[in-house]
């Protein structure tokens, strides 16, 4: 996998009170990822950048909303959302590399 | 928390403070804490986000607050232990910290307030003018009073000095008629000087309804710079011509002065009586300026730079206000505060000293000085009893008088020990007229 590739995968972390329970949780991270992004390429993303290990990958394709602008219908955009769960141990720091 | 603190100069101070940062961090979590329970961050239901984001959010925000009430409360709470008078405000500045990781500096620079040392006023000399109010001055008061109430009454002669004429006129300089030129049913009083001397003169000696042409030279200095030093003729149509009538010193006129029954001697009482208050106010005034003057001669005082600012800018403050009132554009004016400067530095040195003449010297405002003084102001109104009681509604209104009390209070003092220098002064002088 080539590394231009990698640096495309991973667009901005999700901060939710779902993803902070799962980070304490199961020691997830929770990604928004490019729509075409590969579970393998995910895995290998954030091995590279964060220098962690990671245990596994879920993904989901969360489905845009439809929106209504009086009589016409408008669809948001489909995105990906990965959990990355990593291997006991191994920490991100987001608040640190969210500020860089 | 430790406070050292730098003499600087006279006035000038620095105190150097240390504050623990543990405190400085405990409270910035206990806020963070408190603002937790309601914040409201995209991703979280109100309320709902961890103390980690709410920090990741705010965290910068509230720590600069926190410091900032703890500069202020540590440098008050210095000030108060060691007693110190701050004037004007303090300016705060971090100071580098080498190292030092528990604890954060930052320097104060202050002003205090001077010693005042009032200086010897025994065998100092003050001016006291004095002036006596005589028939003549009364004469004179009731001679300007009739002018004021000059009637005017038409007249078919040739109009003289002391007439007031009513004219239509049109000015044209090389036969074509300028702008402001010209004007109709145009009323001026001859011989006061309204006019030019030239168009003045054209129009002595004429008669209602007569058209005359008159030759005037503008002067080389006349405000109207598109007609100065240029030649114009008038054309001249009198309307009227009036005599003025002094009203005599009658009855009649008694009663338009508001004594009721016209007694002329009455009148002339009550013409003495207010001349004599308004004599009693200049001669007050004048004497309060004189001990002024002798307080700040006799001594030496250095003013803080901030107080002398803060009055500064309070004067250009009020002048702008006055300024305002008058209807002048205030916006586009400068107020170079130099112009300020001297009057300032006067006003806060009297302040300071008159504080101090008063607290060393027990000339505190006693109440029932204050009611005479309200009373004596009530005295010229006409219903002097509402005055009392309007300065009596509120406690800023007592202000004023309260104020002039001390400061009657602090001549009085003054007076009883410099040397007195009696001073005849003439009425007019007085006056600041020459009427």
């Amino acid at each position: 996998m080539n590394q231009e590739r990698l640096l495309q995968v991973i667009l901005a972390p999700v901060v939710s009170e779902k993803s902070t329970l799962v980070s304490e949780k199961n020691q997830q991270v929770v990604f928004r990822v490019a729509s075409d992004a590969t579970k393998p390429e995910i895995k290998a993303a954030v091995e590279m950048l964060f220098n962690v290990k990671v245990d596994g990958v879920s993904t989901v394709n969360v489905k845009g909303k439809v929106k209504r602008f009086g009589r016409t219908f408008g669809r948001r955009k489909d995105w990906k959302k990965a959990y990355v769960s990593l291997v006991a141990g191994q920490e991100i720091d987001l608040t640190a590399t969210a500020a860089e | 928390m430790q406070a050292q603190l730098e003499t600087l100069s006279n006035l000038e101070r620095r105190m150097n403070i240390a504050l623990p940062m543990a405190a400085i961090d405990a409270q910035v979590t206990e806020r963070l804490k408190n603002m937790a329970r309601k914040a409201k961050i995209q991703g979280f239901r109100p309320g709902k986000a961890p103390l980690k984001i709410v920090e990741m959010n705010y965290g910068a925000q509230v720590r600069e607050e926190v410091l900032g009430e703890q500069v202020q409360q540590g440098f008050y709470k210095a000030v108060s232990e060691q007693k110190l008078r701050v004037a004007g405000y303090p300016r705060f500045e971090p100071v580098a910290n080498e190292g030092d990781k528990d604890s954060f500096k930052f320097a104060a620079s202050f002003e205090v307030y001077p010693e005042v040392k009032v200086g010897e006023l025994v065998g100092k000399e003050v001016e006291k003018p004095v002036v006596v109010v005589t028939e003549a001055e009364i004469d004179k008061t009731i001679d300007i009073l009739r002018k004021q109430r000059t009637r005017y009454e038409r007249v078919e002669r040739e109009a003289a000095t002391g007439d007031r004429v009513i004219i239509d006129f049109k000015g044209s300089i090389d036969g074509v008629l300028f702008d402001g030129g010209s004007a109709e049913n145009f009323p001026f009083v001859l011989g006061q000087g309204q006019m030019l001397a030239d168009f003045e003169a054209g129009v002595t000696g004429m008669k209602e309804d007569e058209v005359k042409n008159i030759t005037v030279v503008f002067p080389e200095d006349y405000h109207g710079k598109d007609v100065a030093g240029k030649t114009a003729v008038f054309e001249i149509t009198v309307k009227n011509v009036a005599a003025a009538t002094l009203p005599e010193v009658n009855e009649e006129f008694a009663k338009l002065l508001g004594i009721a029954d016209g007694d002329i001697e009455k009148m002339r009482a009550e013409i003495k009586k207010n001349v004599e208050r308004e004599v009693k106010r200049r001669l007050q005034a004048s004497i309060k300026e004189n001990v002024m003057q002798a307080l700040l001669d006799v001594t030496e005082i250095e003013l803080p730079k901030a107080l002398v600012q803060l009055e500064v800018g309070r004067l250009i403050e009020q002048a702008r206000r006055d300024m305002e009132s008058r209807g002048l554009k205030v916006k586009e004016m400068p107020f170079p505060p130099e112009l300020f400067q001297q009057q300032a530095e006067r006003r806060v040195a009297l302040g300071l000293i008159l504080a101090e003449v008063v607290a060393e010297n027990k000339l505190e405002a006693k109440p029932e000085q204050i009611k005479a003084m309200i009373e004596e102001f009530a005295e010229s109104y006409e219903h002097p009893e509402e005055v009392v009681q309007w300065y009596y509604a509120s406690p800023e209104r007592i202000e004023g008088p309260t104020s002039m009390v001390l400061e009657d209070n602090v001549v009085e003092f003054v007076l009883g020990k410099a040397n007195v220098v009696e001073k005849e002064m003439s009425f007019d002088a007085l006056m600041g007229n020459n009427a």
